[in-house]
Formats: structure tokens, sequence, C-alpha cells
């Protein structure tokens, strides 16, 4: 066997949120027998832009904000693989929003799980787009469902270790099963800097435990999310759902292969070369 | 050849963006390639979809030609705006077509020589052919008419030019261009007419810039292109849609820079080969992801056709102002290639070289184009496809790394390029970062560790500076006058050599076409010369002093400078080395 990196130990102070979304994520892996070799990991910039050092995957530490393009390039260029994506609420929210509506409305297969703990802690403690002075103001939940493109929305909590697998298995089988944008928002407190463990204790509301509530319904959705937020409290658990085609299977499904696995030896299309030439000609 | 016969013609045809200046030309182009001219076509349009002056040149010359001719010899122009543009580059015996529709053209500024046909083109369009957009096939009646070329050969090009069009919009066009023949033969006084040589010579391309490097990535592997639309770099992300398909090649139009940028990074890091293209506010933002290839160590080719800044600047003009934004842009220090094509033909081979290097040496590349190069049409020789060789570097499989007892994605080698195993390889499980890390990926601060780290990075470059392109050069060695300049100056520069040369000036050029590192060549060839022209389409001489920082001897370099969004002319050119040496 050769030998190769094994994953380190994570940088995170004692009792933070992330540690229960590794611990999910890998449970969720094993639950789903995912290879190692097949997985990829990528994350932002910040405490939770270090989990793919801490996992048995590949695993790729992007620039700021620039992990859902980054993840997309992969996915798009190699089908085949497990893309997780991961960040924090600043990564997402605030550099990389732009970068975020686009990934619902692609909907290319990415798995992207974001850390939301309300703050920068890694460079201590600002305020981040969800910081709690600003809460009603932005909520990715609703950002999501309000692009005709997204495909699914989960949010589970660090402090909800079932649901929260339950969360990743279900995000990992919808980028499988080729529907495309898997959007899985983690409370993920930071017991630093913001530590929301007791102001998020009895605000969140499993949206399982709603009698009638069908995820597959946009407005239901947009509905509960709303009246719940107004009451200052969050849906959690699968959010919405839709049946689509992601975009990378449509590009399979037309019959193109995966990028990744073509043989580029230019002597193979010469006749398409030349014929190009041709269209030059003079 | 006949003595009368022209053996390099520049034509204009200008008007208000819209009028179709550009189809005139093209169909002028067919002609003149059957008759084995070598052709340089260029636009010089304002930033808008319609309207502003717009201007369409066409330089058809027995002699290949890497530029615009100094002096117009027929302008055909629809507005005295086009007119009023021209009127300095008229050709002493040139033909200015004008259109009088909107009015009598004002003379003035115009040398008594130049003959003036006055042609009530959009009333005529109008009043028999119930549509302006004849015109254009009425003008090249008047045109072909001067260039003593009969009605069949020239119908012939019309029909091959309007081939997409239905048969009764191609039978419209050829009553306006009879309409035209007809008007030409009823003047009262016929200028005296030009003619055209007839020569064989070898099919060529005619072909942009864009569209070479574009045809060079796909000919070298490329298979993923993500991009943003940005004047004048548009027409690289349109070719791979294009083009593309046949080639099962991915390609993403993006959000923006970043997204695109990012996208061809995550893609590279699969293996395959991937690029973006952009333009300089595009390649601005994409600063920090190239730093971030050239620390992670991922292949990257960005192509950055220049237009002139900064900020917004000019995007339809051309420019050479990102040379150090190019070479020194972005955080931190880290090994990148910049690679400077002269020319369509050499953005191909280029293409070609920069894919392959990203993969040898797992860093960035970046193409640097401008606007003239990027965007103007030149006949050049058919691409050597034979030629295109594949480099793979030090990617590993998964029989390969089942060898080895370890892989580490960042081991510190003689060359200082790393094995490499794409994610989906079984066992080579590795981490990818731009922070700093020991080999295996880990991030790491040790001191001891970054030096090794960096020292490693820079020896990709140090160890392999035999794999960068040479230069292109042309002269006596021992002349003491150089030449030199990148990208869009070459056709000017050559041009420019071949007739002080002709003169009995001792002269020689260089053309780097490595840009970054500065190759050894390039400074030995400066410091040969007593005097070296460095010239470039920037106010700050940014490629002088790239030179001066490399060792270039600082008497010996006189800069020579435009940033008027104009391309050099040879003639322009001459007379300013002229004016220097007469000082001398």
């Amino acid at each position: 066997m050769t030998k190769t990196f094994q994953p380190g130990d994570p940088i995170w102070c004692a009792g933070c949120g992330h540690y229960g979304v590794r611990n999910a994520l890998q449970a969720a892996f094993q639950q789903l027998d995912v290879e190692s070799h097949q997985t990829m990991v990528l994350a932002g910039i910040g405490c939770a832009g270090t989990l793919q050092n801490n996992v048995n995957a590949y695993g790729f530490h992007a620039m700021h904000g620039r992990v859902l393009p980054a993840a997309t390039g992969v996915k798009l260029a190699n089908p085949s693989l497990d893309v997780i994506a991961v960040g924090g609420d600043g990564d997402g929210y605030a550099i990389g929003c732009g970068h975020l509506v686009h990934s619902f409305k692609r909907n290319t297969g990415v798995v992207y799980i974001l850390m939301n703990n309300g703050i920068y802690g890694l460079t201590k403690g600002q305020n981040s787009p969800t910081a709690e002075t600003a809460e009603q103001a932005f909520d990715g939940v609703q950002l999501g469902l309000s692009i005709a493109g997204s495909s699914f929305i989960a949010r589970g909590s660090s402090a909800a270790p079932t649901q929260l697998q339950k969360l990743m298995v279900a995000a990992i089988e919808h980028s499988r099963a080729g529907r495309g944008f898997a959007f899985l928002e983690v409370l993920s407190p930071c017991v630093t800097y913001n530590d929301t463990y007791p102001k998020w204790a009895g605000r969140m509301v499993d949206v399982d435990t709603i009698t009638g509530y069908d995820p597959y319904s946009r407005t239901g959705a947009f509905t509960t999310v709303h009246d719940l937020n107004a009451e200052n409290r969050f849906a959690t658990g699968l959010i919405y759902q839709q049946d689509s085609i992601g975009s990378e299977r449509q590009w399979l499904d037309s019959g193109q292969a995966a990028v990744c696995d073509l043989d580029i030896d230019p002597a193979l299309q010469m006749s398409d070369f030349r014929e190009i030439m041709d269209d030059y000609g003079v | 050849m006949r003595a009368n016969q022209l053996t390099d013609l520049n034509v204009m045809v200008a008007g208000q963006g819209g009028d179709g200046s550009l189809t005139v030309t093209s169909i002028l182009g067919e002609l003149l390639a059957r008759r084995g001219y070598h052709l340089y076509m260029s636009r010089n349009v304002a930033s808008r979809i319609k309207g502003g002056h717009a201007a369409a040149m066409m330089r058809g010359s027995l002699e290949q030609r890497g530029c615009q001719g100094d002096n117009i010899d027929i302008l055909l122009a629809f507005d005295q705006e086009a007119v009023d543009m021209a009127a300095s580059r008229m050709a002493a015996n040139g033909v200015i077509i004008f259109d009088t529709s909107d009015g009598d053209l004002n003379r003035e500024g115009l040398a008594d020589s130049i003959d003036i046909i006055e042609v009530p083109f959009g009333r005529f369009a109008v009043r028999d052919l119930r549509r302006n957009l004849f015109k254009n096939s009425l003008s090249f009646g008047v045109l072909s008419s001067i260039l003593s070329i009969d009605e069949d050969e020239a119908i012939n090009c019309l029909r091959h030019s309007f081939q997409r069009l239905p048969e009764d919009a191609i039978v419209a066009n050829i009553n306006a261009f009879d309409s035209g023949r007809k008007f030409f033969s009823e003047l009262p006084q016929q200028p005296d007419l030009r003619m055209l040589a007839n020569v064989e010579r070898e099919k060529h391309l005619l072909i942009t810039g864009n569209e070479a490097v574009a045809f060079g990535f796909l000919a070298a592997g490329g298979r993923f292109f993500a991009g943003y639309p940005i004047t004048p770099a548009t027409e690289v992300l349109e070719w791979v849609q294009k083009y593309g398909s046949r080639f099962n090649v991915q390609v993403t139009q993006a959000e923006d820079e970043l997204a695109a940028v990012n996208m061809a990074l995550g893609a590279a890091m699969t293996g395959v080969r991937a690029m973006t293209a952009t333009s300089g506010p595009g390649f601005a933002l994409m600063q920090e992801t190239i730093s971030h290839a050239g620390s992670a160590e991922i292949p990257l080719v960005v192509v950055n056709c220049q237009r002139a800044g900064p900020s917004t600047g000019m995007p339809t003009k051309t420019e050479q102002s990102d040379i150090n934004m190019m070479v020194f842009g972005a955080n931190g220090d880290f090994p990148r290639i910049v690679l400077a094509p002269g020319g369509p033909h050499d953005c191909f081979d280029l293409a070609v070289q920069a894919t392959n290097l990203a993969q040898q040496l797992q860093c960035p590349v970046i193409l640097a184009l401008d606007q003239m190069i990027g965007q103007d049409s030149t006949t050049v020789e058919p691409f050597n496809l034979e030629a295109v060789v594949l480099q793979h570097g030090k990617r590993v499989d998964a029989a390969t790394l089942q060898e080895m007892t370890e892989y580490r994605r960042y081991e510190i080698t003689d060359d200082g390029v790393s094995p490499w195993a794409v994610p989906g390889t079984p066992g080579g499980e590795s981490l990818v970062t731009g922070n700093e890390r020991n080999e295996w990926g880990l991030v790491s601060s040790n001191p001891e560790n970054r030096r090794n780290m960096v020292d490693k990075r820079q020896r990709k470059l140090d160890s392999n500076l035999h794999l960068l392109p040479r230069g292109n050069s042309q002269g006596d060695a021992d002349a003491e006058i150089g030449l030199l300049g990148i990208g869009m100056q070459l056709g000017v520069i050559e041009e420019v050599w071949q007739r002080l040369s002709a003169q009995g000036v001792r002269i020689k050029f260089l053309q780097p076409r490595t840009l970054w590192p500065v190759l050894d060549e390039t400074i030995e060839f400066t410091n040969s010369c007593k005097r070296v022209y460095v010239i470039e389409h920037n106010q700050a001489a940014q490629l002088a002093h790239l030179l001066l920082g490399e060792g270039a001897n600082k008497a010996g370099i006189k800069s020579i400078l435009k940033y008027d969004g104009q391309p050099f002319g040879a003639g322009e050119l001459c007379a300013k080395i002229q004016q220097e040496e007469a000082g001398q």
C-alpha cells in the first residue's frame, strides 16, 4: 500500500460546532460506502475551510469565496466524483454569495455544506451576514428557495447529529442521482466568539414534525420558512427538493462523455481539425 | 506580373457602425485571396452595438504582412466623418468613393490628385432596391469596376460571400451590384482604372489570433473552457462554443471572471486541460486565483487579450499595458510563464505550448495577446497539426502509484516538479492547497519547510528554461541597431526591418515569445546592440523596464511608445527610428 497523507487533527476550539459537521460527514461517507479516492472535499477560507484536512479524501483549499466555482469545475470535468464543497457563512453568504446564487441556478451536482455560525471566527469575531443583529436580513434558505433552478435545500444543526447525518446522506444521494446542486446549511456555533448553542436552542423546528409538510412544494416551503423566521425560529430538515436534472447529468445525457475520460490524442481527431482549417481556407 | 499591377493595396470602408463596412471588405478580401494576395484585415469600431464611427480596413499584398499599410489607396466612405478621419492617411493617387446621400463631400484637406467618385448610395438603394442594406453590394459594384475586375469574377465572389443567404436575397444583391457597375460605366469622368495581379500561392488560413489561440488549445487536448464575455477576448469563448462540441469540450459561460477562472482551476485539478480567456479588467479579477494556481501547483492557461486601460479604458482599442500585471501581478512569489505570440500562427503554436507547459510545470501559463493580434484577421500558413505532441509531465496513474512506496503531492524534487495523481485515482488521496504546506499537503509554517517549498516551486522554472519558446529574430547578428517588440509589434517591426535593411541600414530585430521568465537570449540581444528600440503600446515603457530589471543595458534602450489606441504603421515607425538615428 502506497503511503500517502493522513488526515490531520482539526484546528477548531474544543466544543466547536464544526466537529459535529465533520463527524456527520464521516458517518454519511461510511453509511454510503463512499470511496475515499472517488471523493473530493473542497473548502473555502475560515475555520470551516479546514475540514478537508481532517477527512480521508482528495482535498482542496480554495480561495476565499470561490469554493463553489472550483467545485463546479471539478464536477463538470469529472461527474463520477462525489464533490463536497464546504465553507462558512462569511465565505458563502458574503464574499462568495454571487456564486451561491448562480450555483442554485446552474444546478450542477455539487454538495455544498455551509457552516453558519454568524461570525467571522478565524479573524476573531467580526460580524458576518448572519450575525444576530442582521439575522432576519439574510437567510440562505430563503435565498435558495427564491431561485427557480434550486433543487435541494436543507438545514441541519451540529446540535442534532442524527438529523445532520441523515441530511448529508440525502444531499449526497441527490447529487449522485444526477439531480443537481444540494445545499445544506448547518447551524454550527462558534463557542469562542458567538456561542449560539443556548441562543439557538429551542428555536429550531424540524419540518418533518410539521403535519402535511411537502418538501416538493416551493411555495409551501417558502411560507413555512418565512413564517418561522417571523417568529424568530428556524426551519430545519429537508426543506425543499425537486427531481430536476443536474447540469453535469444533462451533459452526459446529451451523449457527451465526461471530459476527464477523453483520449485527447490529436491524431484521433485529425480529420475534424482539418475540417476546421478548411473553414478558414483562402 | 505587369508593372502597373498593384502589389500592395489598402482599402478602407468606413461609416457608422451597422453600415456593413465589414461585408464590403470581406467580399473584396475573397476576391483578392483568389488572385493570390495575402490579406490583413482589421476594424476600428466604437464600443456600442450600432452607430459610432466604424471602419474596416483591408490590406491585400503579394508579400505576407502582419499589419495595416501606411496609406489608404481606396476609401469607401459612407459619411463625411469617415473622410475626415481617413484624410491624413489617403495616398496621393488614391480614390475616394463617397456616399452623397446625406450631402456633398467637403474636400478640405484632400489632395487634388485624389480621384473622387460621388455616389448617392443610400438613395440609389432605396429608390431602385428598396433596402438601404444593399448599398454594400452597390459599392462593391463601383469598387470592382475601379479595380478592373470583370463582372463574372466579381459576381462569383459576391455569391460566395452571401452563400448562406436564400437565393432571392443573393439575386437582389447581384442586382444592386449591377446598379453599381452601371453607375460607374456612366460616369462622365472615368478615373484611371487600377489593375490587380493574379498570382499563384499556396492555400492559407484567414484567421484571427483569438480564434487561433482557441484552436491551438483544442489541438493540444484542451477540453474545458470557462469564460465571461469581455471585449476584445470574447471570440475565444465563442470559438470553443462553436467548435468545441465535436471534441466533447465542456464550455461554461460563468457569472463573472472569478467564477470562470475558478471553474477552470477546478477542472484542471481533475487532470483535464483547462483554459479561461479575458481582457485587462477580467484579468485583474483573476489575479488571486492565478496566485493560487502558482502556489497550489495547478496547470492553468489564462489568455489575456489586452485592451486600452486603465480601468474600463477603451475596450475596443489595442494596448500592451498589462505587461506588469501579467508578469508581476498577484500576491506572493510563485512561478509563472507568460508567452506572447506575434500573430495568429504564433497564437496557435504558443497555445499548444502553453497547454503543454502548464502540464509539465504544474503552474499558471498566461498567453499575452492584444486587441490587434486577437481580432485582426491575417492570412497565415496552415497550422502544422502533425507537429502537435502532447506532454503529460509527471502525472501518475493508479498502476504507477501502486509501485511507489510513498506518494507526496508536493514532493521536493531536483527539478521542482512533483508527481501528480488526480482525484479518482486509488491511492492518490492528497491535499491540494494554496496554504504553505509540507510535502504531504498538510498546512505548515515551519521556516525550513517554507524555504524549501518556495525554492522548489521556483526550481520548476529555473531548471526547465529549455522548454520555453525561443524568440523570433532576424537580421545581421553584428548589427548595432536592434528593434524589439512583442505581440502586435511583430508585423510592423518585420516590415520596418525590411525597409531599413533595403536602405542599407544594418539592423536586426527580436520578438521575444517568452515574456516571463525573461530568457538570456533576450538580454543578450539587447546588450549586443548599441541602440535597441523597444517598441510598445503603453505609456510607462513596461517592456523596457522588464528588460532593465533583468540586466539590459540602460544606455542602449530607446523606448518608442504609443498609447492612443491605434497600432503603429510601418512608415510611421520607420520615420521615428530614422529621426532618432539622425540625432545620434
